[in-house]
């Protein structure tokens, strides 16, 4: 799996958990306002990723970037993100790959967990 | 003269503008109520203040106007709308303004300056829609692309100052698919667009600021070209949000001058008025509403000006605070004109018995200030969004950094200190860092424990400064708790606890402002203020919120509070922190000889 993977799989879980829908209904192609998310939120949701990736995102990416895919492709391919070194806690620059145990957990609930340390 | 820089403009503009108790100034309560009574716009006020020059404080030095910083700003509002809310506002619509000194380019900076200095001109702000509120996403308003500009159709409302501005600024819909880039935002200038194409509705007859031109304005087809466009198109929701950030704030301004003349006029009845052979100030029990009516004041002023100098030294931090200050001080302020008019009697109710019946005036004109630029909903919502990651911020920023972290406090709360200029680009949509105020209650109580050495200072008073800044602290830590607890929600169903948790959030932040307002200003504020019990009561008084009062230290004797609302009242001075110098007042002088009596007696 991929560091676009990874963020997606992170997305989804994350709004999935927060509006309480059922992961596998959200769809990475379809704006998230569709799933509810007004645009305050996701400028709040926001917080949640740099925390996640231990770097310093623009509030508005998901105003720029209003897809789980466009969101995640921006991050890795333009911002240089990868979820992998999020334990370092600093911003990184340098795509690597995610941690094995990551990709082990079946589900997008389990990676969030192991990644996210809740 | 007032040692502080700040209030010049201030006290220059109060001066000038005489005796409110006197019929024959400029801006008297005879003269607001008679405008109110007719519901006409106070036009020779405004001409008034545009001939003072007034308005160049609305325009930042960098764009040819005398505007350097929000707590000098915030000083001079306090003096218009402790006057007469309806022209405080109906001037102070001109701070829109700051749309475009924030996202415009240098040439509509210019236009705008000199359509201010010049022409005279103001400006209203066209955002909202009767079907949707507070929903900004959701208007109708569309602007569609054509060559060179933009076709604008759909209507605005409600609107203050719809029909006497010159410049609109109007939100509308560039992109049909919606989204949070869907909307841009224009500086409509009404003079260069067709007329036909425009029109206002009629006149809102309103609760209270009667005489304000309140309408909607309506377009159709209404051409306008892309150089009235500000910012890129798309950015529209987000300058509006964070225009939001400063007027909210400065909202305050507008409370705190009502608030002024609610326990001014008040207080003169009280001191005046006889009954069972005492005067009314004699008796404990009004004595003790208009105590605590100044210490509420004073409250809200810690949290005004260390918002206002936020602005210039945590600029990024600004989503939380003005939230927190548009909030908590219009509403607190509002009980506090409430809380007063029991003392007055049946005189609150009545409209021409005592001070030409400015206190009804002042109750029905200030119920708006909560309620406009974002409601205290709108307020507490956008700041529970945040909670959660203010709390973990908090946890991660414990204990590092706390000489920068001081550094700013002292910039903030230190009202000797320069601040740096205020740089618009630095605002952020949601907190960035942390919120400073609260980060900071370790250090505050810190340098508490340092001035038990001081011998100045009462050691009872100090320890109730103390043990009640600490019981902020754990109220703190229990609010933490919570929030971690709490199930995060999206959307506008949030629950009610969740509103609750954010008022807890505000009164923490409020009782933490006037905290380092007196660590940081205690050698240059007076010696009432130097003394601390203002802070002490004003502790007891904000913790009683979230504890019983059996948990909470004893009252301390207030007696020092009690009479230094009396000589700031006999002195015609601001009841504040800073009691800078406010209009000699002419009839006063003959209670003079009174009061000395009941400065003993207190």
């Amino acid at each position: 799996m991929n560091s676009i993977d990874t963020i997606q799989g992170w997305l989804v879980n994350q709004i999935a958990k927060q509006l309480g829908i059922k992961a596998e209904t959200i769809k990475v192609t379809e704006p998230l306002t569709r799933y509810g998310l007004d645009s305050i939120d996701s400028v709040t949701i926001v917080g949640d990723m740099e925390d996640w990736l231990g770097a310093e995102l623009p509030s508005t990416l998901l105003w720029d970037y209003p897809t789980i895919e466009k969101a995640a492709k921006y991050l890795v391919d333009e911002a240089g993100v990868s979820p992998a070194e999020t334990a370092t806690a600093e911003p990184v620059a340098v795509t690597s790959k995610p941690k094995e145990e990551a990709t082990q957990g079946k589900g997008w609930g389990g990676l969030w967990n192991k990644i996210s340390g809740s | 003269m007032q040692p502080l820089k700040q209030f010049w403009v201030a006290e220059a503009l109060e001066k000038d503008l005489g005796d409110p108790g006197n019929p024959e100034s400029m801006m008297s309560f005879k003269q607001v109520i008679d405008l109110d009574e007719k519901e006409e716009f106070p036009q020779e006020i405004i001409d008034w203040l545009y001939n003072w020059k007034l308005q160049h404080y609305y325009i930042p030095t960098e764009c040819g106007g005398e505007f350097t910083r929000f707590d000098e700003f915030i000083s001079f509002v306090r003096v218009l709308s402790r006057r007469d809310q309806t022209a405080g506002i109906a001037f102070t619509t001109m701070f829109w303004s700051y749309l475009v000194w924030m996202a415009g380019t240098d040439e509509q900076k210019q236009i705008l300056s000199s359509f201010m200095k010049d022409a005279n001109g103001t400006m209203c702000l066209a955002y909202s829609e009767k079907a949707h509120g507070s929903d900004l996403l959701g208007g109708d308003m569309q602007a569609t692309k054509v060559d060179g500009g933009y076709i604008l159709n759909g209507e605005k409302w409600p609107i203050n100052r719809a029909t006497r501005s010159g410049v609109a600024f109007v939100l509308a819909r560039t992109d049909p698919d919606g989204g949070p880039r869907s909307l841009s935002l224009f500086m409509v200038e009404k003079s260069k667009i067709n007329p036909d194409n425009f029109s206002n509705l009629p006149k809102i007859l309103t609760h209270g600021i009667r005489g304000s031109d309140m309408s909607g304005i309506c377009f159709d087809n209404c051409f306008i070209p892309e150089s009235m466009r500000l910012g890129a198109e798309g950015m529209g929701l987000e300058l509006a949000l964070k225009g939001f950030q400063i007027t909210r704030a400065l909202c305050a301004a507008f409370s705190q001058g009502a608030a002024d003349t609610a326990l001014r006029t008040t207080l003169k009845f009280a001191i005046e008025r006889k009954l069972y052979g005492k005067t009314v100030f004699d008796m404990p029990q009004p004595r003790r509403t208009l105590t605590d009516a100044f210490l509420d004041i004073l409250i809200c002023d810690c949290s005004t000006f260390g918002v206002g100098r936020g602005f210039s030294t945590m600029p990024e931090q600004i989503s939380v605070w003005s939230a927190v200050v548009k909030y908590f001080v219009t509403t607190t302020l509002e009980t506090v004109v409430n809380n007063v008019s029991v003392v007055l009697g049946s005189r609150f109710y009545m409209r021409e018995a005592h001070d030409w019946g400015i206190f009804q005036k002042v109750l029905r004109d200030n119920s708006i200030i909560s309620m406009f630029d974002g409601s205290s909903v709108v307020n507490l919502h956008a700041l529970l969004l945040q909670l959660r990651q203010l709390t973990k911020s908090r946890a991660r920023n414990a204990g590092k950094n706390l000489e920068a972290l001081e550094a700013r406090l002292a910039t903030t709360f230190d009202l000797t200190q320069n601040l740096p200029a205020f740089n618009g680009k630095k605002l952020e949509l949601v907190n960035r860092g942390g919120d400073d105020v609260l980060q900071g209650l370790d250090l505050a109580l810190a340098s508490l424990e340092k001035l038990k050495t001081d011998s100045n200072l009462n050691p009872d008073t100090l320890y109730q400064i103390i043990t009640l800044t600490d019981i902020v602290r754990e109220e703190l830590n229990n609010l933490d708790v919570k929030i971690t607890e709490s199930t995060f929600q999206f959307g506008h169903e949030q629950d009610p606890e969740l509103f609750d948790m954010a008022k807890q959030y505000c009164i923490l932040h409020a009782a933490a402002a006037c905290v380092y307002t007196w660590i940081y200003n205690r050698n240059h504020l007076g010696e009432f203020f130097a003394n601390g019990e203002w802070l002490a009561l004003s502790l007891r008084r904000l913790m009683s919120n979230l504890r019983p009062a059996t948990s909470l230290p004893g009252r301390i004797d207030d007696s020092c509070v009690v009479q230094e609302m009396i000589r700031l009242y006999n002195e015609d001075r601001m009841f504040s922190i800073v009691p800078f110098q406010l209009a000699k007042s002419q009839l006063q002088e003959t209670t003079t000889d009174a009061t000395p009596k009941l400065q003993l007696q207190t």
